[in-house]
């Protein structure tokens, strides 16, 4: 979408399918096989997701994707929410975390093109699943609700423990597609402007067999 | 995928999206900046009251909106009555109420597709710091295209394990979900490029 | 009239994998059957005639043109059917999708709708143009995707098992349309022994190889009896 980094069709598609995956994570039939937990849990699952399985980029396109459907009018968001309104109250700052910390979850854990380890895995997980979204949420919130940096924390530890159980999850769910599909981390056709107009196969591209 | 648009014909309904966007902002703005005295947040509820009723929404339709925000409404006004005392504490929950309310007027009042369009056109202007407009739209639509596809693959598992006496929890349907949305993104792009998508 | 497509001494690699090893011919026929085993490579092959895959060694030419150097201009000829319907629709609904395919071709935006709405007429699904596509059935579905093809006025269509996931009656329209004179030419990956049977010529792959190439019914026969 940028001049630096140029998604073909194989991206394009991850992308979309990926954005339309965290939608459907917000949706009923997710819901219900997370026991009918609050809806929350499995979609900000989904956006962790996109950081670790599509690398920092596309992540990060997925979930600014969702957000701009969402921000059309189409209920994409959990629990079947959607709407501009959704853009202009206190929790706004978590959904331009999610973006942020998408990129750094995408940058720690896809550094390389090796298979994801479990500490590294946490580690970007956890300072972008979680921390990196606080940082943008939390002054948004305060900013809006006007009650200052230090109370807005506070209220915001009370969804800690679930983001730390959804980043557990995510890691172990990461591992185990690597385990059952590696092909999902590959890497597409990212290519470099001048030869646009080539292509490289998906197939060939993408690895075919998990590095130990 | 049904959107939250509630076709109408009003003078909201139809105004061009763009025009919309920019008169709801600022008002949302307005609202959100202005430092309020219970008295000016009465004006402030009348306007959105009044924006809602021009919209041919009714009350019926600005209760059915604050029902759907009332966790946070709830949760903040809780919260600022912790923190401050009950007048600063009802001005600013209620503030932030009228602002979505206020917000949630343009999707109540604006087809999907004319937002995706004014999207598009606005987003155009950033082809000089290499944004692609019409690719971002692409996407979208492709997005929407997708949805009921993945939908279906989760519907199609539940199912699956139903039948097989599997209690489904994050491992067992998240991990198939994944390959098999991952697999279908792979058919879909090679699709993409045969059908002629430019670079 | 069916133009050239030319192989010579065409390999491919996936990795440590040899997907197609060595393949040379040349077919001018209208219709050209492709058979083999689940990883024969033929799909490979038919992936090659619209750069979908490029040859790793060797070269191809596809009616003249070189898909490794001219990739967007084979595309423009030569239209892909793949076998799963849902993978190939691109746009939320069914007109729209079909007008994707004329997008970026040069065609002005009132023969877009013409065309669009002539082209859903002959599939029979003019009803939905303004359906989501994911309400069609799966034979619609694959309709949609064939109607979305020949809109283009493709010169070649590849179709990489087509009627794999079809009813008996939606297998039927979509071969009819597959074999009627707006397709010039055709190459049909396919595991079902009829159709390869009703091609001018037939292709058995093997391991990554073009095993013999010929009368479908001499090919046909001798692929049943080896795996009888």
């Amino acid at each position: 979408m940028t001049t630096r980094t140029s998604f073909g069709g194989a991206d394009l598609a991850r992308i979309a399918v990926f954005a339309a995956l965290i939608a459907v994570l917000g949706m009923p039939p997710a819901i219900a096989a997370f026991g009918g937990a609050v809806p929350i849990t499995a979609q900000t699952l989904g956006v962790m997701l996109a950081g670790t399985i599509l690398g920092p980029w596309r992540g990060a396109a997925a979930v600014l994707v969702l957000e701009l459907l969402a921000f059309a009018g189409l209920p994409v968001l959990a629990g079947g929410r959607g709407g501009a309104g959704v853009f202009v109250g206190p929790s706004v700052g978590y959904l331009i975390g999610w973006i942020a910390g998408v990129i750094v979850i995408g940058l720690i854990v896809r550094a390389d093109r090796r298979r994801p380890t479990i500490l590294r895995t946490s580690i970007g997980v956890v300072l972008g699943g979680i921390v990196t979204i606080y940082a943008f949420g939390i002054p948004f919130q305060a900013g809006i609700t006007g009650l200052g940096f230090g109370p807005t924390f506070l209220s915001s530890l009370l969804f800690l423990p679930g983001d730390l159980i959804k980043a557990v999850i995510a890691v172990a769910l990461t591992l185990a597609l690597w385990r059952a599909y590696p092909r999902a981390f590959g890497q597409t056709s990212r290519r470099p402007q001048a030869s646009s107009d080539t292509v490289t196969s998906v197939n060939e591209s993408a690895p075919t067999t998990p590095q130990a | 995928m049904i959107s939250l648009y509630r076709p109408g014909t009003s003078p909201l309904h139809r105004m061009p999206a763009g025009r919309k966007l920019l008169l709801i902002g600022v008002l949302v703005l307005a609202i959100s900046i202005y430092p309020h005295t219970l008295w000016t947040l009465g004006i402030a509820v009348a306007v959105v009251v009044a924006g809602y009723l021009i919209a041919g929404q009714g009350i019926s339709g600005l209760w059915r909106q604050v029902r759907m925000v009332w966790m946070l409404i709830v949760f903040t006004g809780v919260f600022q009555l912790i923190f401050v005392p009950w007048p600063a504490a009802t001005i600013t929950t209620t503030r932030i109420l009228l602002v979505i309310l206020c917000a949630a007027l343009i999707s109540l009042t604006t087809q999907t597709s004319a937002m995706l369009d004014a999207i598009e056109r606005g987003l155009t202007p950033l082809s000089r710091i290499g944004v692609r407009a019409d690719r971002i739209a692409l996407l979208l639509a492709l997005t929407i295209t997708v949805i009921p596809v993945i939908l279906g693959f989760a519907r199609d598992i539940i199912t699956a394990h139903r039948a097989r006496g599997v209690r489904p929890g994050p491992r067992t349907f998240v991990v198939p979900l994944l390959v098999h949305t991952m697999r279908f993104a792979d058919e879909l792009g090679e699709a993409l490029v045969a059908r002629g998508l430019r670079s | 009239m069916a133009g050239t497509i030319a192989f010579d001494r065409v390999g491919v690699r996936f990795g440590e994998h040899n997907a197609l090893s060595d393949v040379t011919i040349t077919l001018t026929q209208a219709r050209i059957g492709v058979i083999g085993l689940n990883g024969s490579g033929k799909s490979t092959f038919a992936r090659m005639l619209n750069a979908l895959v490029l040859p790793g060694a060797g070269e191809v030419r596809v009616h003249g043109i070189d898909p490794s150097a001219e990739a967007a201009r084979v595309r423009r000829i030569a239209g892909f059917v793949f076998a799963n319907p849902d993978a190939q629709i691109i746009m939320p609904t069914v007109a729209e999708d079909v007008a994707f395919s004329l997008r970026g071709r040069g065609v002005p935006q009132a023969e877009i709708a013409a065309r669009v709405t002539a082209e859903l007429e002959v599939f029979g699904l003019s009803a939905l143009a303004d359906a989501p596509a994911h309400e069609l059935s799966g034979g619609q579905k694959q309709l949609l995707a064939l109607c979305a093809v020949l809109i283009t006025r493709p010169e070649l269509v590849i179709a990489d098992e087509p009627t794999a996931l079809l009813d008996a009656r939606n297998r039927r329209l979509i071969i009819d349309h597959l074999f009627s004179e707006r397709v010039p030419q055709l190459v049909l990956v396919t595991h079902d022994l009829d159709l390869a049977a009703r091609c001018d010529v037939v292709l058995r792959f093997e391991d990554g190889r073009l095993l013999e190439h010929g009368d479908p019914a001499e090919i046909i026969a001798r692929y049943s009896e080896a795996y009888a």
